[in-house]
């Protein structure tokens, strides 16, 4: 078989595959479901020789065994014995499935949680500090001269500098807008006490409505994202499958 | 009792299967025709070229790859973007992977498929161990990352790989990975991500390293509060963050063209400025699916208003009767 004819044969397997998982469109029949399962076994069989592969292999057993230099004997690593403590703990994770031994699975779940909670305080501060102190943002003007910032063409390093360094009132008001937005929304989460005032119940109103509208952008995203891998099969189809076949021509 | 249906309730009751085959005819029939649509990119698509193009040359690279081919028509034209700046920069970057262990041989086809296109312009290939180290895969992301934070050195020191004799080394003993002893030592820490491995990265190596990210349209919302609050440089999403970075590898940012005209202009950052690409392939994956892209959302704005219309029309008429 020669590589052109090797790739064609690739290729055909792969839209094969692809109309095969697509047929769900029309109806799930057994031709779906060949697919389905032979997409799920081929994963999950990489996923385990990966797994011992690329990480238990190299992260665990050598470094528990060391390293010889070249054909040895002597060691470029040392071996840590200690590696294979963690074999036991995490063998005891499975012993979830035993009605009798299952209180030892509570001893790796607890190791992970007493350390994963350990580290949510600066998780947290990570992910939303940075945010919180974003939100605060200037809402007047500092430059009137334009209401919308100049084009960068055609200024001196300077002036350009100074054009950077100003507010105007196009970007104050999207910033107004993004300062309201997102103070309604967060008076949506007021469960506390009860809303009484008209304005309070208003800004709660607009607050979800604002939600709403975000969502809708985020779902207009998902969207998007879908298009573009339905568009990247019917590149895969008719473009790369249909170029390996006129390779194979003399 | 068949009842005499109108227009809009038809249209209301129209057959997916139908819906589905028009799409897939919307979106082959333009593949075949490559259009360099004018764009402004996303103030976030700028900021990750400008942010790309201003790494140091002599400061490495590195790009974490968690994506597989089933958001290929988003993150395989990141990619290919991606690698075509690192290579005409001839920036040294290390690659692996932490979401699924799949990854690893899907960056690796890319880089086959890349490597090949600038052999065919008369361009060098990129090297492994010389230009770029691949170090696979690592199990659990949250750990790899919090370990990459904490000491890199021992988090990839496991890896070997083979020089350009065929000897197999530590990666640390590779030009490429020579100069760090830190994650911070990195000129960029660049995700192209399917998953929530950016929210890892951004919870974990926030103030230790610059990062930016290329993500998919399904992600793009959770980055881009990430980049508003600058805790990424830059965000390119979707197929449009494609198109964005291949336009500007085409027209520069902030960059007069050769007839004067500023194509891509950042009029919220006048001062930052990257020039455009002066070697290999510019238009790519991006173009190629651009206008895919616009018939099937035309679709969906159409399928839309028809069903609102309907809706409304058959109300009305329900009323009258």
């Amino acid at each position: 078989m020669t590589i052109d004819q090797y790739i064609a044969f690739k290729l055909s397997l792969g839209v094969l595959a692809t109309l095969g998982l697509y047929s769900v469109l029309f109806k799930e029949t057994r031709f779906y479901r060949f697919f389905e399962h032979i997409f799920l076994g081929l994963a999950a069989g990489y996923t385990l020789v990966a797994t011992w592969t690329d990480t238990l292999y190299q992260v665990w057993w050598q470094r528990m065994m060391g390293q010889f230099q070249g054909e040895g004997p002597k060691m470029a690593e040392p071996g840590y014995w200690a590696y294979a403590a963690l074999l036991p703990i995490g063998l005891m994770g499975y012993t979830v499935f035993s009605k009798r031994n299952n209180w030892m699975s509570r001893i790796p779940i607890g190791i992970i949680l007493g350390m994963w909670s350990g580290q949510q305080i600066l998780v947290w501060w990570n992910t939303y500090g940075p945010q919180l102190y974003s939100t605060m943002q200037p809402i007047w003007p500092t430059n009137w001269s334009s209401m919308t910032k100049p084009p960068a063409a055609g200024l001196s390093p300077e002036q350009a500098a100074e054009v950077a360094a100003s507010l105007y009132p196009s970007q104050a008001l999207t910033n107004v807008i993004f300062v309201l937005t997102f103070l309604a929304a967060f008076s949506y989460f007021i469960f506390s006490f009860e809303l009484k005032s008209k304005f309070l119940l208003g800004f709660n109103k607009l607050g979800r409505w604002l939600l709403m509208i975000g969502f809708g952008a985020i779902f207009g995203s998902t969207v998007m994202g879908r298009f573009a891998l339905e568009i990247d099969r019917m590149a895969f189809i008719w473009i790369e499958w249909i170029q390996s076949l006129q390779n194979l021509r003399p | 009792m068949k009842q005499n249906r109108s227009v809009w309730d038809k249209l209301q009751g129209i057959d997916r299967r139908i819906l589905y085959s028009i799409l897939m005819v919307l979106t082959s029939v333009p593949l075949f025709i490559t259009v360099a649509l004018p764009v402004d990119p996303d103030p976030s698509s700028k900021d990750f070229y400008a942010t790309l193009m201003a790494v140091p040359p002599d400061q490495t690279v590195f790009l974490q790859s968690d994506w597989t081919n089933s958001t290929r028509g988003e993150n395989g034209g990141h990619m290919e973007s991606i690698f075509r700046i690192l290579m005409s920069k001839k920036q040294k970057f290390v690659i692996y992977s932490l979401a699924d262990p799949q990854a690893p041989q899907v960056f690796r086809d890319v880089m086959l498929r890349i490597n090949q296109e600038r052999e065919s312009q008369g361009l060098p290939r990129y090297k492994p161990w010389v230009d770029y180290v691949d170090l696979g895969f690592f199990a659990n992301a949250e750990g790899t990352t919090v370990s990459i934070g904490n000491d890199v050195r021992q988090t990839f020191g496991s890896r070997r790989a083979k020089d350009e004799t065929g000897v197999e080394r530590n990666v640390f003993e590779s030009p490429v990975l020579q100069p760090i002893s830190k994650v911070g030592d990195a000129g960029l820490f660049l995700i192209v991500t399917a998953s929530n491995t950016i929210d890892y990265a951004v919870q974990r190596l926030s103030g230790k390293v610059k990062m930016a990210c290329a993500c998919t349209g399904v992600i793009g919302p959770s980055a881009l509060v990430y980049y508003q609050s600058k805790q990424l440089e830059g965000v390119a999403v979707g197929l449009k963050g494609v198109y964005d970075i291949e336009y500007m590898m085409n027209y520069g940012l902030n960059v007069q063209g050769a007839d004067g005209k500023t194509m891509v202009s950042f009029s919220e950052k006048p001062t930052v400025t990257a020039p455009p690409l002066t070697e290999g392939t510019k238009f790519g994956r991006g173009s190629k699916y651009f206008a895919s892209l616009h018939a099937a959302l035309g679709l969906v704005i159409l399928a839309v208003v028809l069903g609102n219309v309907g809706m409304f029309a058959s109300r009305k008429k329900e009323k009258q009767s």
